[in-house]
């Protein structure tokens, strides 16, 4: 659970990581959405490479369901990282958890490709994780040569 | 010439003229970006790197409100799968 500051704290806090690895994209916004009370963010950051324009991006989406009157839940996640020279992308999403738990009795997965838009697995089992830990584990690949070891997850549905 | 996108923590100790392991403090305590590629095994992003020799390293602060109509729907143009149909067994 988290208040409406501490939100706005913690999108500042992701945001000002990206921006000292270099990353450039516009300020992000907490967003508060009219039509249900709830509060997100979407934003992308262009990390720097070698290859411009375009070296590697990264998505960051949350979206946090109101819970009282001044409390949030993470209701839905999805980040993306795409490495444009290396062709690959990454990815941890939490969204639609009402049917992933209908169909899968899961409420996230994950996508993995070797070969960007050549996925040998549309969406992987994953565990969920919070911002920071796919922000970490999406640096730990950056620029790295070497598979991203798709393999080794489990698929869902190919 | 194409720049380096990543430095090691040596590299960075000779240009700032300090010991690796001061550049290892720096990374523990967060005043150097850095991303960490395997177990104990460090880079600096090197534009990040520069942005700390010229002090524009960016401090956290609280991110902006803004109001907006619609909630987004975060699965894009993801297709959602469905679990395929138990086999069936005759008995």
């Amino acid at each position: 659970m988290a208040t409406l500051r501490e939100l706005q704290v913690h999108l500042g806090t992701l945001a000002t990581i990206l921006w000292n690895y270099g990353a450039s994209f516009p300020d992000p916004t907490l967003d508060r959405y009219a039509d249900t009370g709830n509060l997100g963010f979407v934003f992308t950051a262009e990390l720097p490479g070698s290859q411009q324009p375009r070296a590697a991006t990264v998505r960051m989406a949350e979206l946090w369901q109101r819970d009282g009157r001044d409390a949030y839940r993470r209701r839905e996640y999805a980040y993306d990282f795409v490495e444009h020279p290396l062709a690959r992308r990454r990815a941890f999403h939490g969204h639609d958890p009402d049917h992933f738990a209908r169909e899968f009795r899961v409420l996230v997965h994950e996508h993995c490709e070797e070969a960007l838009g050549r996925p040998t697995c549309q969406h992987y089992y994953g565990l969920p994780v919070d911002a920071h830990e796919a922000i970490r584990r999406f640096a730990s690949v950056w620029g790295q040569p070497g598979p991203l070891r798709c393999a080794d997850l489990q698929c869902m549905s190919s | 010439m194409q720049t380096k996108l990543f430095l090691t923590p040596a590299e960075v100790a000779t240009e700032l003229a300090v010991s690796p392991a001061t550049v290892l403090r720096l990374i523990h305590r967060g005043d150097l970006p850095a991303i960490l590629v395997s177990e104990r095994i460090y880079r600096i992003p090197s534009a990040g790197f520069e942005l700390y020799k010229a002090g524009k390293l960016r401090v956290a602060a609280p991110a902006p409100v803004r109001d907006v109509e619609q909630q987004p729907d975060l699965r894009g143009d993801e297709r959602l799968p469905v679990a395929p149909a138990p086999a069936r067994t005759s008995r």
